[in-house]
């Protein structure tokens, strides 16, 4: 089985590495140490499972500047045969239909032989849930999102999937090939071995838009349908900021009385 | 120039505001009705603009509920083979039928059906799309839609346009918009469309309730009045466990932040902030949680907000009604105590 995971080099948890490009309004990446989305593993894991069940080769593509390239590391280190780094500065500032045609059509180049595409369920500095799914009409494949368990059955892929606002499980089956999106949280990812993360960069492809020759209009911020127009900081309603300190019990004691004063007890 | 690969349009055919009214068994999902009082509002924005539904494998009762929440036409996807929801057939199904009605904009409820749905018939349209809207505006100059959506963490609030293609697209959650009074005064226009699937790819071969709940049979959090969240400061499982016991106390639920979910103390379904839920309870405790912005723009809509956290100067015991400085395993054992003697426990 030939497994592509996608995976993003996603702006690391805090606050302070969140810059904003005041001309675009997109997210600056460069510069700036990504690291692997956090639900991308769930998707490495049970895109690795499926290696160890039926062999064949996982191959994790990202498309992000030469700095997502310790993500990447971290996944070979994971158990990931290879990757494929498609980085260009004409991809910067790409919303979702332009990201999805980029990797669709490296797909397309580099590994038409595909059996089965899979992405994580969202991305923690975009959480659009958008690529997966674009990238499969790219293709012209089907797909299914809030993947669980997979398995293969006569060429044909079962997936179950869950539901979270239904509380429902479905089971389908899937034409190969497909994409299928992964169900955050569900898989414990394994550990990143650290022999195999020395020497990752060796099984790191970059590619860029030379080799894939796409039109500059349609990829990066100019080949985005959206645009960014503006953006503004969130604000937050006043609270009475009351401060409770002092004696356990006395703070628990005056706790109480909030509470039955808000109507809670 | 504009990309290639984008078929040439003419904006000025485009017209209406349409939604995708979801169904749930044999009635709509109140997330369509929600936004059917959204397009209202926009059409009427637009100078007084159509609104429109679409519903696959629907029935005329459906198509007359959306009529009277503010619809003035619908149009069933009349196919059989398209009763049992499968994504990709869903997706081709409404992206041709939207093909045909040339809306100006197009919305969809984002349900976990319809985070699905959305950006594959956006792709299959080669337009835009804006997930996880909050607000939407027309931009009086430009008649553009503005889709408003938190980013970046929920750092900053951005505003997306999508100038040069049609439908302009947006998904929007469960609950962000009111629903709209019922009027069963209201006439409309419904339209079945034949709609053939070329070739099916995907097949439903089982669904089944799941019965286990994820965290000790509570509520999930974004319906529960009073919701006990705990960040990384809780410092381990057990201290999750008395977060337990005290939502069980008040009737209410657990949450988590980012770092509690990846320590594996509570599930993903239980994250809030950015990337997880947002609620809007009667009272929210947060124990354990520095408040950092991606987790607090998941709760501005509590009504009062009491934080326990040995530092006074985080941001969520500045942004809370009441901060109790101290350290948890000292409060909320004796706080568990204190209701259990009110309760006569
Ligand atoms: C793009 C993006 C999206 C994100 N989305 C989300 C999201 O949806 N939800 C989310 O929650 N986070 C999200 N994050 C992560 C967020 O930035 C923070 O990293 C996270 O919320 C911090 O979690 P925490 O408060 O549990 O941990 P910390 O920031 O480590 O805070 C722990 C707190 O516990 C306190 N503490 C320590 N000991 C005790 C004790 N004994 N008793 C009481 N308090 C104690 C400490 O003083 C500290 O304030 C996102 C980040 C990014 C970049
Ligand atoms: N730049 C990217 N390169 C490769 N894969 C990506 C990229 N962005 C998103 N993905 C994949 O698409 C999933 C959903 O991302 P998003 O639509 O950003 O929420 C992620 O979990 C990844 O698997």
């Amino acid at each position: 089985m030939k497994i592509v995971v996608l995976t993003k080099a996603a702006v690391p948890l805090s606050p302070s590495l969140v810059k904003i490009d005041p001309e675009t309004g997109t997210l600056v990446r460069e510069g700036v140490p990504l690291t692997s989305n956090v639900w991308d593993r769930d998707a490495v894991e049970l895109a690795l499972k499926l290696k160890d069940k039926y062999s064949g080769e996982v191959i994790a593509l990202s498309m992000a500047p030469p700095s997502g390239i310790p993500a990447l590391e971290s996944l070979i280190g994971m158990g990931v045969d290879r990757a494929i780094l498609v980085s260009d500065k004409a991809f910067a500032g790409a919303d979702t239909w332009a990201t999805a045609h980029v990797l669709a059509k490296t797909i397309e180049k580099y590994v038409p032989d595909y059996d089965l595409i899979v992405t994580g369920e969202e991305t923690i500095d975009s959480a659009t849930a958008h690529i997966g799914a674009q990238t499969a009409n790219w293709l012209g494949v089907p797909y299914v999102y809030y993947v669980y368990d997979a398995e293969v059955r006569n060429k044909t892929l079962i997936v179950r999937r869950f539901l979270e606002d239904e509380g429902i499980d479905e089971t389908y089956e899937v034409e190969m090939p497909a994409v299928i999106s992964v169900l955050k949280g569900s898989q414990v990812p394994r550990e990143v071995r650290l022999s195999r993360k020395l020497n990752a960069r060796e099984y790191i492809q970059v590619v860029s838009n030379k080799e894939l020759g796409l039109d500059p209009d349609c990829v990066g911020l100019r080949g985005s349908p959206t645009v960014v127009a503006g953006m503004a900081p969130a604000t937050y309603p006043p609270r009475k900021k009351i401060v409770l300190q002092g004696e356990p019990t006395e703070v628990v004691k005056k706790l109480i009385q909030i509470l039955r004063e808000e109507g809670i007890l | 120039m504009p990309c290639s690969l984008w078929p040439q349009i003419n904006k000025a055919e485009y017209s209406g505001v349409w939604v995708y009214l979801e169904r749930e068994g044999n009635r709509l999902k109140d997330v369509g009705l929600e936004l059917l009082g959204k397009a209202r509002d926009l059409a009427q924005k637009l100078g007084g603009a159509e609104v429109g539904g679409v519903i696959v494998a629907g029935t005329e009762e459906m198509a007359r509920e959306a009529i009277y929440h503010g619809a003035d036409k619908v149009v069933i996807i009349d196919n059989p083979d398209l009763q049992i929801y499968t994504p990709v057939e869903y997706a081709e199904a409404i992206a041709r039928v939207v093909q045909k009605y040339k809306p100006e904009i197009f919305l969809i409820g984002a349900t976990k059906r319809g985070r699905e749905l959305a950006p594959y018939i956006a792709n299959a349209l080669t337009t835009g799309i804006t997930a996880d809207c909050t607000a939407l505006e027309i931009d009086p100059k430009t008649r553009d839609l503005l889709q408003i959506r938190p980013t970046f963490g929920g750092t900053y609030l951005a505003t997306i346009r999508t100038p040069q293609r049609r439908p302009q697209m947006a998904s929007v959650g469960p609950g962000v918009f009111p629903k709209p009074p019922r009027d069963a005064n209201r006439t409309g226009q419904i339209i079945l469309e034949k709609v053939e699937i070329q070739k099916r790819r995907t097949r439903l071969v089982s669904v089944e309730k799941r019965l286990e709940k994820d965290v000790a049979d509570l509520p999930p959090v974004e319906s529960a009045d009073v919701v006990v969240a705990g960040g990384r400061g809780l410092g381990s499982a057990e201290g999750f466990k008395l977060l337990i016991d005290l939502a069980k106390l008040l009737g209410g639920t657990v949450g988590a932040t980012l770092m509690a979910v990846r320590a594996g103390w509570a599930p993903p379904t239980r994250l809030i902030g950015q990337t997880g839920k947002t609620i809007r309870p009667k009272l929210y405790i947060a124990v354990g949680i520095s408040g950092a912005v991606q987790h607090l723009v998941g709760v501005t809509g509590a009504k009062i907000i009491i934080a326990i956290n040995p530092n006074p100067h985080v941001p969520m015991m500045e942004n809370a009604d009441y901060a109790v400085v101290g350290d948890y395993k000292q409060i909320l054992p004796l706080l568990l105590e204190e209701i259990k003697k009110l309760k006569g426990q």
